[in-house]
């Protein structure tokens, strides 16, 4: 497959506005103000199934839909760029080498929702993405791409990046709303959402990076090419970024469906010989583990949920028989601790509680009692959140205590790793 | 209206609330932790959770709205174990130190585990040891915190102040003030009281007694004219503590500051205790039957000698109207005259402008005024010091999307709050409604209502108005010519308007004109006088006017017209107009202006009889006779609050030793002079109150046009605008007695503006002298941007400060602030 959202990444200067209008950038902008209505726009993007690539995969038609519907002005439209889910590393690439694709996509996402006001919400630890954001975005506004009257169409859309604080809860869409607002990043009550009552209580259009990064394909093939594109249920290209035991880790971006196998095996150049795989998380540390058996599976919104774990970001992490997954659900359960915003009592007080407890099965101080507990606690978890954080920290160690049972039961016995 | 299933039962609800509120009302146990319902709900304790049939997750009642036939369960197993689990998380950080708790007895989170049956969680790790932050009065400590986030929501959407939150995330949250500073806010307690468990208390409370021991005693709170009612904690007839309590009273639970630490002031070290009576310059103890034989014969013969019109009396606004009553009628049948008054510098003006303007003889305000509003114009008032729980309605009407338009030199909390403020010069309300009136007359506005356009001299106030364009305006108040236009654009676009000023006697930058002014406006506008609310200071200063505590009305506000008797200005400022005088309740050389001229004419008078319940500076210095009086929470009786309503005061305690209560002085004292007056128990004197015909005047509109004027304009040698008024936790007489008060402020200060303070070579703390052309006074230095530029401010009343040497005694229409300078 031809690449698109990693197009051109090779050439060190990728990032600039020349090098991207050389190989055909922002002529899908173009054509979108020129030749359509944003009432085109947003049926195009509809009838394509694009879905949300930042992890739920809604459907961003949909979603824009709601958005338009709402009579309230002004709307802000905003990039979720906070990428804060450990072995999620997808949206890099497109913020660093190709950050005009993602502006492209704003600027026409604005057009059809009527957006004057865009924010880029950056991730605290990319300080690196932000001096080339701001930089392109620099560009864009000297070529007319971005301002109060882009390509002189009495067109209005000012962008701006806007850098976190480094907390993780920000990336779910209603924190990154109270933080951009300079409020302590904790998510809202829903509803009313975002589409409806956002920022500054306006109406808000939350879309990932690499969300964004699809909407110039979409222009430029038309809605049909586009749904034709791997899954039918859920078309298009998608970034996988892979980590953990293979040969190749790193940004793979491949037609949507594809299988994990062929992701693994394939793509990443397999295990490093003589190991054996041990399971794969296959969207990022709070989608549930996958055992070797399911390695079949298509990856995509539909097929991973059958199989027991979700897409979620894409984020394929790798594990051989020479890693502890105690250890690492231990480590996992820190994250959570630490990322849990306080709010809710299940999940700040119930992450740490569960970290304790795989702490102590990972040093060997735990008693067979204290995995029933475990249980317990994710159980108490497990629906009782306020926002899903708590729930995928919860649902985690559940299908990790169901699938990996003899290895804690190991731990236990003999206090020490198999 | 829909329909939803709760447990069973097919309900009929409003679309706009949530399923906990549905429950509550239909007395549904839902346990819940983080919800109130005076801010948003939140969502964070997961306690209230149900199950609603077609949701695969439990939802929480206190943030779900009804849906039409929804299904509701909040009793099934699946809610319980959710509610026993949330439970038992809750107790993993807990300390459990019930015990050392003042909260044990009152704490929900005890309650709960009780009835949950979880008093120890299967949680065995570590506990949580974090430091608090430091504050004189909340004492916080954030091991017992639950993190429902009540105190910060309440703080900031309901108090408006904003001075603690969250910090730190997950496991680590911990409530406390910005960057763990010490913790510097008003300290109304608001956030103790909606603490549900001990992670906050009140110092001033702390160890005091746990709850089981208390007896819970409401009262009327004896500070401000809001009237709340305050629940006292008592404990062998010993007043430990005092809180709000939701569903009670006219402020539904909240309280400031003074309602909630204040009442210690009963138990001062300066109460009297016996009456005193002065012998070689020196007071010394004395007895009751000492005193009234004393008084008896000295006051017959004045009366005798000089006439009853050679004696006179102030009434008190802290003192019942039974209290007040008793004392004009000892005056009038028993002494005989109408020398009756109270300290005028305050509302005296608000009862003359309503009298003069709409006819009426009172105007009580409405304490929900502001919340059906759609735009609100405060005037250099800063309501949520002086009429705290009902500043607060401003704010919550702000929430509700009403404008709110401050007026003021002085940053206060409802100007931070506000959508329009304007930094007017002080002292010029009365130029900007002019200036306004000015507008609307030029858009017309003065037509569009009949009874506008009828009130009496519309031509006059036109004439006058037309030296008050907006540029005039701008330039007298020196402010932006296009903002104001803007605010009055605001202002006259609002369909429910209401303007508020308060004048309260420690309140220099609002004088007549200024209320004249502001009743002008609500005529011209159509609005009439229920759009303009000037609410009364003192707990029953409201009553004390309605008892006729003045020289020329009875009680009831029937007026005089024959005689009316010597108003304070006289009595107390022109030398031989009185011999003899009683002051109840009231301390002239702390709280009334021009100290040298009041204490040349006291100390030229014949007889000065001070009651009060301490010893004042006026009685220490002056008094021949000092009666001890009963306090507030020693007697029983009546307060009106500004809106009029009638509030029964309790006995909660016993008197200090040989302290009566102020009606009993009276009728004592009519037997003693062999002139009973009657009502010899409180049931006979409440009977006659009753029977009181109220007179409120027939309103008929009429406009008095009066020019702005400055009554002491600054100059090069004294280039300062000093504005006074009271501060959040000081109003007057009673609160610089309460030792948990007097904790925070105590004493004297003026507040200067930094780039003020750097021109005069001032540094924040200094001893600096102020003085105006009538005296001087010493004070310390705080510089602040709550001030602007060519003013200073100075909060009145506070101990020790002789701030009223500065102050004239003024009878006029401008509003008396004076030019001052400044020097270390
Ligand atoms: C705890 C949490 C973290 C999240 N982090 C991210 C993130 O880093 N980036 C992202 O795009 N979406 C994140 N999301 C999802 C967003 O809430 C939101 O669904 C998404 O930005 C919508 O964009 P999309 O429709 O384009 O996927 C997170 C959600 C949760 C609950
Ligand atoms: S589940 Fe609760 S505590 Fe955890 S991140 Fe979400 S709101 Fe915060
Ligand atoms: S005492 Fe009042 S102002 Fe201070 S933190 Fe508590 S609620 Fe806020
Ligand atoms: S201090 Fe009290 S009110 Fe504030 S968050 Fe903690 S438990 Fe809640
Ligand atoms: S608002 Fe007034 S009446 Fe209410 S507690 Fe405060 S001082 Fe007392
Ligand atoms: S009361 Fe509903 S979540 Fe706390």
């Amino acid at each position: 497959m031809k690449k698109v959202l990693l197009k051109n990444i090779e050439n060190p200067d990728s990032a600039l506005l020349t090098e991207y209008m050389r190989v055909g950038g922002y002529k899908n902008l173009k054509s979108a103000v020129k030749e359509m209505t944003p009432r085109d726009i947003i049926d195009d993007v509809k009838e394509s199934g694009l879905r949300g690539r930042g992890g739920a995969g809604f459907p961003t038609g949909m979603k824009w839909q709601f958005a338009s519907m709402d009579p309230k002005f002004p709307k802000y439209l905003v990039c979720n760029a906070d990428e804060g889910e450990p072995g999620t590393f997808k949206d890099r690439p497109i913020l660093e080498k190709n950050p005009h694709l993602l502006i492209e996509g704003m600027v026409i996402a604005a057009y059809a929702l009527q957006c004057s006001r865009g924010y880029i919400y950056l991730r605290g630890e990319y300080p690196q993405a932000k001096v080339i954001l701001e930089s392109a975005i620099d560009e864009a506004y000297k070529k007319g791409f971005l301002g109060d009257d882009i390509l002189k169409r009495h067109f209005k859309f000012n962008l701006s990046v806007y850098q976190g604080a480094g907390a993780y809860i920000c990336g779910e869409e209603t924190a990154l709303i109270e933080s951009l607002e300079g409020r302590r990043g904790q998510p809202r009550i829903k509803p009313p959402f975002p589409v409806n009552a956002g920022l500054w209580g306006r109406p808000t259009i939350v879309n990932n990076v690499e969300t964004f990064a699809n909407i110039p394909l979409i222009i430029e093939i038309g809605p049909k090419s586009y749904a034709a594109i791997g899954n039918t249920a859920c078309p298009g290209p998608k970034l996988f970024s892979v980590s953990g035991c293979v040969k190749r880790p790193g940004v793979y971006e491949l037609p949507m469906g594809t299988t994990l196998k062929e992701i693994v095996y394939e793509h990443c150049g397999g295990l490093v010989d003589g190991r054996t795989l041990k399971g794969i998380i296959p969207g990022g540390l709070s989608t549930p583990i996958l055992t070797p058996d399911k390695i079949d599976c298509a990856m995509d919104f539909v097929n991973l949920p059958k199989a027991g774990s979700q897409l979620g970001s894409g984020a394929v992490m790798v594990f051989d028989d020479s890693v502890c997954l105690v250890k690492v659900y231990e480590r996992a359960m820190k994250f959570f601790e630490h990322e849990s915003c306080g709010k809710c009592t299940p999940c700040r007080e119930g992450t740490g509680w569960m970290r304790n407890i795989l702490g102590r099965i990972e040093c060997g101080r735990a008693t067979a009692e204290d995995v029933d507990t475990l249980i317990d606690v994710a159980n108490n978890i497990s629906g009782a959140t306020f926002c899903p954080l708590g729930d995928g920290a919860a649902g985690v160690v559940l299908a990790f205590v169901n699938n990996y049972r003899d290895e804690i039961d190991y731990h236990i016995k003999y206090k020490k790793c198999c | 209206m829909i329909t939803i299933t709760i447990d069973g039962k097919k309900v009929e609800v409003e679309k706009d609330t949530t399923l906990l509120q549905i429950a509550l009302a239909k007395d549904i146990d839902i346990p819940h932790l983080c919800w109130d319902d005076r801010i948003r709900p939140f969502g964070g304790c997961r306690l209230c959770v149900v199950e609603v049939e077609g949701y695969d997750r439990l939802l929480s009642a206190c943030s779900t709205p009804p849906e039409n036939g929804m299904v509701i369960y909040t009793n099934s197993e699946a809610v319980i174990n959710a509610r026993k689990a949330v439970l038992d998380m809750l107790l993993i950080h807990h300390p459990l130190d019930c015990p050392v708790c003042d909260k044990a007895g009152n704490c929900k989170l005890q309650d709960l585990a009780y009835k949950y049956g979880s008093t120890e969680s299967a949680f065995k790790e570590e506990k949580k040891h974090a430091v608090s932050a430091e504050s004189p009065f909340i004492e916080l400590n954030p091991n017992r915190c639950i993190l429902c986030g009540k105190c910060v929501r309440v703080c900031w959407e309901h108090q408006g102040v904003g001075a603690i939150n969250l910090i730190d995330k997950g496991f680590n949250t911990k409530i406390s003030p910005a960057f763990q500073e010490v913790l510097d806010c008003e300290f109304c307690g608001q956030c103790v009281d909606a603490c549900p468990v001990g992670a906050l208390g009140s110092k001033p409370f702390k160890y005091m007694s746990l709850a089981w021991f208390l007896e819970e005693r409401d009262n009327i709170c004896p500070y401000c004219s809001v009237g709340c009612t305050i629940t006292l904690n008592v404990r062998e007839r010993r007043i430990i503590s005092a809180k709000g309590v939701k569903n009670k009273g006219v402020n539904n639970g909240d309280l400031c500051g003074r309602g909630r630490y204040g009442v210690d002031f009963v138990y001062a070290a300066n109460r009297l205790t016996t009456p005193l009576i002065r012998e070689n310059g020196m007071l010394r103890q004395s007895t009751w039957d000492e005193v009234m034989q004393y008084l008896s014969i000295h006051l017959r013969k004045i009366i005798k000698t000089k006439g009853p019109d050679s004696i006179g009396a102030i009434g008190s606004p802290r003192c019942t109207i039974e209290d007040n009553y008793m004392l004009q009628k000892f005056m009038r049948s028993v002494i005989g005259t109408n020398n009756i008054d109270s300290d005028r510098f305050g509302y005296a003006k608000i009862q003359q402008a309503v009298e003069m303007t709409f006819g009426l003889h009172t105007l009580p305000i409405s304490l929900n005024s502001p919340l059906d509003k759609d735009v609100l114009l405060v005037l250099e008032s800063d309501i949520t010091s002086t009429h705290p729980i009902w500043g607060l309605k401003f704010i919550e009407a702000v929430q509700k999307g009403a404008k709110l338009i401050v007026m003021d030199p002085r940053e206060t909390k409802l100007s931070k709050r506000s959508s329009k403020w304007l930094r007017i010069k002080p002292g010029t309300s009365q130029a900007i409604l002019n200036g306004i009136m000015k507008a609307a007359i030029d858009k017309g506005l003065h037509l569009k209502n009949k009874r506008s356009r009828e009130a009496g001299n519309l031509d006059a106030l036109i004439q006058l108005l037309k030296a008050y364009t907006i540029q005039q305006v701008s330039d007298i108040a020196e402010i932006c010519s296009r903002e104001f236009t803007e605010v009055i654009d605001m202002f006259l676009k609002g369909e429910r308007r209401l303007t508020a000023i308060t004048i309260g006697p420690a309140e220099n930058n609002k004088g007549l004109g200024t209320a004249l002014a502001a009743s002008n406006m609500v005529m011209l506008l159509g609005d009439g006088p229920q759009a303009l609310q000037m609410p009364a200071t003192y707990s029953n200063t409201y009553g004390m006017w309605q008892m006729g505590i003045t020289p020329d009305y009875l009680p009831g506000y029937e007026k005089i017209t024959d005689k009316p008797g010597k108003n304070i200005f006289k009595m107390l400022y022109e030398k031989g107009q009185i011999s003899a005088l009683f002051i109840i309740g009231e301390d002239p050389l702390i709280t009334y202006p021009d100290l040298n001229k009041l204490e040349e004419v006291l100390g030229s008078l014949d007889l000065i009889i001070a009651q009060d319940i301490r010893l004042t500076k006026t009685a220490e210095k002056f008094a021949h006779i000092v009666l001890p009086a009963a306090s507030w929470a020693e007697k029983e009786g009546t307060f009106i609050n500004a809106a009029g309503i009638r509030q029964k005061v309790n006995k909660i305690v016993e008197p200090a030793t040989d302290a009566t209560p102020d009606w009993k002085i009276f009728r004592n004292l009519s037997r003693a002079m062999h002139h009973p007056i009657g009502m010899d128990d409180l049931s006979a004197l409440k009977e006659k109150i009753h029977q009181i015909k109220l007179h409120i005047g027939d309103e008929k509109w009429n406009y008095v046009p009066v020019p702005y004027e400055e009554m002491d304009p600054p100059d090069d040698d004294y280039p300062l605008l000093m504005v006074s008024g009271n501060i959040m936790q000081h109003s007057g007489a009673f609160s610089v007695m309460s030792k948990s008060l007097s904790h925070v402020f105590a004493d004297s200060f003026v507040q200067i503006n930094e780039y003020d303070a750097e021109f005069f070579g001032l540094k924040d703390g200094d001893i600096v002298t102020i003085e105006s052309k009538r005296g001087q006074a010493k004070t310390k230095v705080r510089i602040s941007d709550e001030v602007s530029r060519g003013m200073v401010f100075v909060p009145l009343h506070l101990k020790d400060s002789r701030m009223s040497e500065l102050y004239v005694a003024y009878e006029g229409f401008a509003a008396p602030i004076i030019a001052v300078k400044i020097r270390k």
